[in-house]
C-alpha cells in the first residue's frame, strides 16, 4: 500500500492511475499474446527449416568429400579461389509489435564457366550445386533464428511487465484506493455524529431557555 | 551484403566453392580472430559459424545474437553432422527466456 494522505484529491488521482494501469495491463497482455503466437509460428518454421539445412549440408559435405578424393584438396582450393560467384544478401526489416525482425533474401551472381572441364570431376559440379542450396537455405534459417531470439527476448520483457502490473502495481493501487475510501467514509460518519450531537445540544439549550 | 563462414578447413573450402569468404578456426584464439575479422568487415551481413567454434567464444556470439541488429549470426552443425547432445531450437528458446511454450 502506498503512503499517501487520505484525501479526496489523492483518491481521484489514484483512481485515474488505477484505470491507466488496468488499460496498460490489458494492452500488454494482448501484445504478449500476439508475440507468443508469432514466436510459436516461427519456431515451427525454423525447426522444419533446420532439418532441411542439416540434410542439405550433409549432402553437400558428401559431395565435397568425393570431389576432394577425385581432384585433390590443393587443386580444389585453387579452383575455389578462382570461382566467380557473388553471393548477395539483401537484409530488410519487418516489424511485429515494435520488434524489428530481419528478412533475408539471397541471390547469386553467376559467371560460368568457373573452371576448366578438364581435370575436374562431376562431384565438383555437384558439390557446387549442393552448397548453393545450403547457402540459400542458410539465409532463411538465419532470418528465422534471429527473429526467434529477438522475439523471445521481447516476450520475456512483456511477460515481466504484465506480471509486475498484475501482481504488484494494480493490487497495490486497489488497496490504497480502498484504504482512502474507508478513511473518508469514517470521517463522514464522524462528522454526521458530530452534527447530530451539536443539534441535540442546541435543542436542549432552546428547551432550557423556554422554561425558566 | 555477403556471407562469411567460420568453420574448419572443409567448411571454408565448401563454402568457398560458392564464393563465400571465410576463415578456418580450430582453437579459441583463432576463433576470436576470425570472429573479429568478420565483424570488422562492414559488408558482412550474415556470419555462418560452426557449433563447436561458436561454443569456444560463446559469450561474444550470444551478445551479438541477442542485442545487435547486424550482422546476423547463424550456427550450423559441422561436417560430422548434428551433435546429439545439443539442445533443439525449442529447448534453446525455453532456456533462453525461461518460459515454457
Amino acid at each position: 500500500m502506498r503512503n499517501v494522505a487520505p484525501t479526496k484529491t489523492n483518491m481521484l488521482t489514484l483512481k485515474n492511475e488505477l484505470k491507466f494501469a488496468k488499460l496498460g495491463h490489458e494492452l500488454l497482455d494482448q501484445k504478449k499474446n500476439i508475440l507468443v503466437m508469432e514466436l510459436l509460428n516461427l519456431i515451427d518454421q525454423a525447426v522444419d527449416h533446420e532439418e532441411e539445412v542439416e540434410k542439405a549440408l550433409s549432402e553437400a559435405y558428401r559431395a565435397l568429400e568425393h570431389a576432394v578424393l577425385d581432384v585433390g584438396k590443393l587443386k580444389l582450393f585453387q579452383i575455389a579461389s578462382a570461382i566467380n560467384i557473388g553471393s548477395n544478401v539483401k537484409i530488410s526489416q519487418r516489424k511485429i509489435m515494435g520488434v524489428g525482425l530481419p528478412v533475408v533474401d539471397t541471390s547469386f551472381e553467376d559467371y560460368p564457366p568457373y573452371y576448366s572441364l578438364m581435370g575436374t570431376s562431376f562431384w565438383l559440379d555437384s558439390s557446387l550445386k549442393e552448397f548453393k542450396i545450403v547457402v540459400k537455405a542458410m539465409g532463411k534459417l538465419a532470418e528465422l533464428k534471429i527473429s526467434i531470439m529477438r522475439l523471445a527476448g521481447e516476450v520475456k520483457k512483456a511477460i515481466r511487465k504484465v506480471n509486475a502490473l498484475e501482481k504488484i502495481a494494480i493490487p497495490n493501487l486497489q488497496e490504497t484506493v480502498k484504504h482512502i475510501e474507508n478513511k473518508l467514509e469514517e470521517n463522514e460518519r464522524d462528522i454526521i455524529i458530530l452534527l447530530k450531537m451539536t443539534k441535540l445540544r442546541l435543542e436542549k439549550k432552546k428547551l432550557d431557555n423556554q422554561q425558566p | 551484403m555477403k556471407y562469411f563462414i567460420i568453420g574448419d578447413e572443409d567448411a571454408v573450402l565448401g563454402f568457398g566453392l560458392v564464393g563465400i569468404q571465410g576463415l578456418k578456426a580450430e582453437n579459441p584464439a583463432e576463433a576470436q580472430v576470425a570472429f573479429n575479422t568478420a565483424l570488422e568487415d562492414k559488408g558482412v551481413g550474415i556470419i555462418i559459424i560452426e557449433h563447436k567454434i561458436a561454443d569456444m567464444i560463446r559469450s561474444q556470439v550470444d551478445k551479438y545474437i541477442f542485442t545487435k541488429q547486424f550482422p546476423l549470426i547463424v550456427e550450423v552443425p559441422g561436417r560430422a553432422g548434428k551433435d546429439p547432445g545439443r539442445l533443439g531450437l525449442r529447448a534453446m528458446v525455453n532456456e533462453a527466456i525461461g518460459i515454457k511454450l
